[in-house]
């Protein structure tokens, strides 16, 4: 049943057009910088004013421009076409005559989805890394502002922030998974997921409206950054347990969606 | 003569959508190797009765087995049966022969399965069934569903509108390959409005108007004192007034 989740959504002409474009974005930005390895990106700070200096800055500085839009578009995208294409096409009645169980189509196409999103992660991370290594090369981790990081510090800290931003992303594939079970077409459910991601950012900026934002899992995205900031990371374990909580309510809904969803509709 | 071993069977099915009640306590059962013609007006049921006898629907009152076996969603007694239900459906951007693997290999089996051959040379797409199936015309798209429910030599067959989309000698061949399934001990349980290609193929029929079960039988006692199954059916249901004029 994996296999079928796989062969019809990852090896599919969109996805592979989505999963390059989320991979150009870190080989475009690189390219101005070209000429100047080992200098800073102008008047920028953090992330993004040490990119040029080593593979790995560029790696991170990439994730951290992707990380609150078009990675989460890209990540929603599969997401609703996971849930919801099989029942779009028409194709989910065979399936449960194939025989297939509710329980086995779920963990099915969990299981894919989570695959999807790491790839889609994975994929920013590789491109930056590769785009990097050509245009900057491979150095010591560079921190505006401080001392450069040791390799295993730098090597920590990376596996920890990507691994922060994956479960951010599982988060957010978990919201668009669960819509795209309720919803009845699967361009409604993208349309509702990339909605959210845009207003909740909105509200994420407004002061006034912090009690709101605090809630909402994409006001967390963004702190794995202070991994890689003199004044250090805050809130890591909270926004972590806030996307936990995500991901389990929105597969319970999932679950609940798909057993009183009429299977023939 | 011996008894056939039911292998189909509705025991007092209700199934209500929201107020309408479309199946109405339908009780009814087809033995093994007989082909059953599920006939009624639009709106009569018939295909409410056919999910639920594979488990795409849950009576609200009753039971359907297939094979001695009461059926559920996903129920592993589904492997020994070949559906289409509510028209063709596939994964537009892929050939049918991936089509084909991806609903074989979701049940569990080893490709190929054990009729595949027969089951495409019944569909006889040729060369198309390796083409993506968003070029297909209707009547492709059913051959290949055809195929599908075929391919794994079902004992028992739930064919809702087969011959939708097909030319006579497609239609012709169907029928006879259905015979010929049926003559080495498979049901099968077909719903079609064409009742001239209903009294070449069934031996059995069950007549449904307004969720109800109208008539069953074997097809010769239906038909009885009248010309044609056709005009045995429109006395059986509402049809019946119309018939008159």
């Amino acid at each position: 049943m994996l296999r079928f989740e796989l062969t019809t959504q990852l090896v599919r002409v969109r996805t592979l057009i989505a999963l390059a474009c989320l991979a150009g974005v870190p080989v475009a930005a690189a390219v101005p910088f070209a000429g100047q390895p080992g200098q800073r990106n102008g008047d920028e700070s953090g992330l993004f004013g040490a990119s040029p200096y080593s593979a790995a800055n560029h790696a991170m500085a990439s994730l951290e421009f992707l990380a609150p839009l078009l990675l989460p578009i890209v990540v929603a995208l599969l997401a609703c076409a996971i849930a919801s294409a099989d029942r779009d096409w028409g194709v989910r009645r065979y399936l449960y005559v194939a025989p297939v169980t509710r329980e086995r189509l779920l963990a099915a196409k969990l299981a894919a989805t989570a695959l999807a999103t790491l790839i889609a992660v994975a994929v920013v991370m590789v491109a930056g890394l590769g785009a990097g290594t050509v245009l900057f090369g491979w150095h010591r981790f560079h921190l505006i502002g401080a001392a450069p990081l040791t390799t295993a510090e730098a090597t920590g800290r990376v596996v920890t922030a990507t691994g922060y931003a994956l479960l951010c992303m599982l988060a957010m594939a978990a919201f668009a998974f669960t819509l795209g079970l309720l919803l009845p077409r699967g361009a409604e459910a993208l349309a509702v997921a990339v909605g959210f991601v845009v207003i909740a950012s909105i509200i994420n900026g407004q002061h006034a409206l912090h009690a709101v934002a605090a809630v909402l899992p994409v006001h967390y995205w963004q702190n794995w950054v202070g991994l890689f900031d003199p004044a250090g990371a805050h809130d890591l374990a909270l926004g972590a347990a806030v996307q936990l909580a995500t991901v389990v309510l929105c597969v319970a809904a999932g679950w609940l969606v798909l057993r009183h969803r009429d299977p023939a509709a | 003569m011996s008894v056939p071993q039911v292998t189909i069977q509705a025991e007092g099915l209700t199934k209500r959508y929201r107020r309408h009640r479309a199946v109405d306590r339908l009780s009814f059962q087809v033995g093994e190797g007989e082909i059953c013609a599920l006939l009624g007006p639009n709106g009569a049921g018939k295909t409410s009765t056919m999910r639920m006898l594979i488990g795409l629907s849950t009576p609200d009152s009753g039971t359907a087995r297939i094979a001695g076996t009461p059926v559920r969603l996903g129920a592993p007694v589904l492997r020994r049966v070949g559906v289409l239900i509510d028209g063709p459906a596939f994964v537009p951007h892929l050939s049918g022969t991936a089509n084909l693997r991806l609903l074989w290999s979701v049940g569990g089996g080893a490709w190929p399965p054990p009729a595949l051959d027969e089951a495409l040379d019944l569909a006889g797409l040729g060369v198309a069934v390796g083409r993506r199936v968003k070029g297909y015309s209707m009547g492709m798209r059913q051959r290949l569903m055809l195929a599908a429910a075929l391919m794994r030599r079902p004992d028992v067959l739930v064919l809702d509108e087969p011959a939708n989309g097909l030319d006579p000698a497609e239609v012709r061949a169907l029928r006879h390959h259905l015979t010929d399934r049926c003559a080495t001990g498979a049901t099968v349980l077909v719903s079609s409005h064409q009742l001239a290609e209903v009294q070449q193929l069934a031996t059995h029929a069950v007549v449904l108007n307004h969720g109800r079960l109208a008539a069953a039988g074997p097809l010769d006692e239906l038909v009885g004192p009248h010309a044609s199954l056709e005009d045995a059916y429109l006395a059986m249901t509402d049809g019946h007034h119309d018939a008159a004029l």
